[in-house]
């Protein structure tokens, strides 16, 4: 009998992606946010809320489909910015994790500086940047590779540490050399907490890229947030706010799903 | 170096026992071996003066109270922890050289298999780091030979404490090396799976010829695998008594309940109540 149920399991997970089947498993969310969306209509429309102070649901829908052009225009350099931000400063730190892990004086000299410029906060240095590297792309991918960095960099550090001695004391006997014992053992115990840090990093490399196009751009969802605040223009304010938590969302998942391709076992030192 | 490849090749079905032991060579030779850990002050001698030579082909137990430094001998054997005096010779070279030629193999209490790897890729390990290894037996024959056919493609995760042992052993196998140093490798284990791997312990001791010294601290698994065991005394750590196990083999798990066998593990219980 156990069997059987075991070779039933897969096929219910496959299901699982059937549009009905995810309805039927997650109806408790769905129902919860189809009637704060009805709340939010009602008490718009019932207490005459004028819309540039709150617009109803159906006036954002209406600013979706009035400023689609617009909307997709700006979220590409966002989505742009965010996804190299995202690129290099995960890639530094993961390389700076190395090296602070092979080197005892690399990390002394160089982890209370990342500490430091980690306490700066973000939205004080994107004016500096913007001084600094000007109007352009350069100064948001920046901030969005530094909200990245320092998760990042504590994760990676603490992984390619999290090698059981036993493991380690099995590579000697192997006269496993240096390299051998980085690539076959740290680096690959460390994945579960790098992906840990990657899916923090998806969602701060979309608010650094925002906080930098908010002080001074022409373009992006930072810039078209500050342009329909200040122009009273409140559904395309709103519609702009999702369009941003969508990114977020987006890249959330893809990270994710990256993870679970990638790491097929379970880590008992993370979750 | 001329004799070494007749000694390396699998040696299969070769019949050993108390009679093989005597003609055979020294696989490690033990001399005046102190251990001590820390320094100054603080230093803790875990050995003192060992001498002891393991036979080729043999398969010596050790037996002791906790930190009597039974482990620490076995870790010296392979390199993982220093001498501070004394001499250890493993087939005439030193630790460090054997490991390096692949002399040895060592199973840990714990499987330490990667949890990233399946199975067969766990075994595999040995042949893809440390320069690899000149010779060695095929992984998927060996997983066989631990009773794992069939599972090769299962990570760690998926398979029990036993199985993972199961894994190690072979892995251990797979560089076909002269020697096989195990620390508690089943002290983790149930006594019905730690039952059934001592007997296919002896099993694959008997196909393959390979050395084994086998740490552990359960008397009864000391006496039924051991042609003969090393009792140590603890404070500091030393040789107790170096004795034979008169048993015939093969032994099959119902030779515990013999006369003889009785006898053996009450003579070293009377010994370790006195280290």
């Amino acid at each position: 009998m156990a069997d059987l149920s075991l070779a039933k399991a897969p096929r219910t997970t496959d299901r699982s992606y059937d549009f009905a089947a995810v309805v039927a498993q997650r109806w408790p969310a769905i129902a919860t946010v189809v009637a704060l969306l009805a709340l939010w209509e009602i008490i718009t429309v019932g207490f005459h809320v004028p819309s540039y102070m709150a617009p109803s649901p159906l006036d954002v829908v209406g600013a979706f489909h009035d400023n689609g052009q617009i909307l997709w225009s700006n979220f590409l350099p966002t989505l742009g910015e965010a996804l190299a931000g995202f690129f290099f400063g995960n890639l530094i730190a993961v390389m700076v994790a190395v090296l602070f892990v092979h080197s005892q004086t690399a990390e002394r000299a160089f982890y209370p500086v990342a500490v430091f410029m980690h306490t700066i906060p973000i939205i004080a240095l994107a004016p500096i940047l913007v001084l600094l590297f000007g109007n352009g792309v350069t100064p948001k991918v920046i901030i969005a590779a530094l909200i990245c960095f320092f998760p990042t960099l504590v994760n990676m550090v603490r992984g390619l540490k999290a090698v059981s001695p036993a493991a380690l004391d099995l590579m000697r006997v192997l006269s496993a050399t240096p390299a051998e014992i980085f690539w076959k053992v740290r680096l690959q115990s460390s994945l579960p907490f790098l992906f840990a840090a990657l899916k923090i990093a998806a969602t701060t490399c979309v608010i650094g890229a925002i906080v930098a196009e908010w002080i001074g751009s022409s373009f992006g969802l930072g810039a078209l947030i500050i342009e329909a605040t200040y122009n009273f223009r409140s559904s395309l304010l709103y519609a702009t706010v999702f369009v941003a938590a969508l990114l977020a969302v987006l890249l959330f998942s893809a990270v994710s799903i990256a993870e679970a391709r990638i790491i097929r076992w379970k880590s008992p030192a993370v979750s | 170096m001329a004799g070494e490849g007749d000694v390396n090749k699998p040696v299969l079905k070769r019949p050993p026992g108390p009679q093989a032991a005597t003609v055979a060579k020294t696989a490690i030779q033990v001399e005046n071996l102190d251990v001590v850990f820390g320094a100054g002050a603080g230093a803790v001698t875990a050995l003192s003066g060992v001498n002891v030579d393991i036979p080729e082909g043999g398969l010596v137990t050790m037996l002791g109270p906790s930190g009597c430094g039974k482990s620490t001998l076995l870790r010296a054997f392979a390199d993982l922890v220093p001498a501070a005096a004394g001499e250890i010779a493993i087939f005439g070279r030193s630790p460090r050289l054997a490991r390096e030629a692949r002399d040895f193999a060592f199973v840990f209490q714990d499987a330490t298999l990667l949890p990233w790897r399946t199975a067969i890729d766990n075994v595999k390990l040995p042949l893809e780091v440390g320069g690899g290894a000149a010779r060695h037996a095929d992984p998927a024959k060996l997983l066989e030979l631990v009773g794992l056919k069939g599972r090769e493609k299962a990570l760690p995760e998926e398979l029990s404490g036993g199985m993972r042992q199961r894994v190690a052993i072979a892995r251990a196998l797979v560089t076909q090396p002269r020697i096989l140093l195990m620390d508690e490798p089943f002290g983790a284990l149930d006594e019905i799976t730690r039952d059934k791997l001592n007997e296919e312990l002896l099993r694959i001791w008997q196909e393959t010829g390979t050395t084994i010294v086998f740490v552990t601290h359960s008397i009864p698994e000391a006496v039924f695998l051991g042609q003969r065991v090393l009792v140590l005394a603890t404070n500091p750590g030393r040789v107790r008594e170096y004795m034979p196990v008169p048993l015939a083999y093969p032994r099959s798990l119902k030779i515990r309940d013999t006369l003889e066998f009785v006898e053996v593990t009450a003579h070293l219980r009377q010994l370790l109540e006195d280290c």
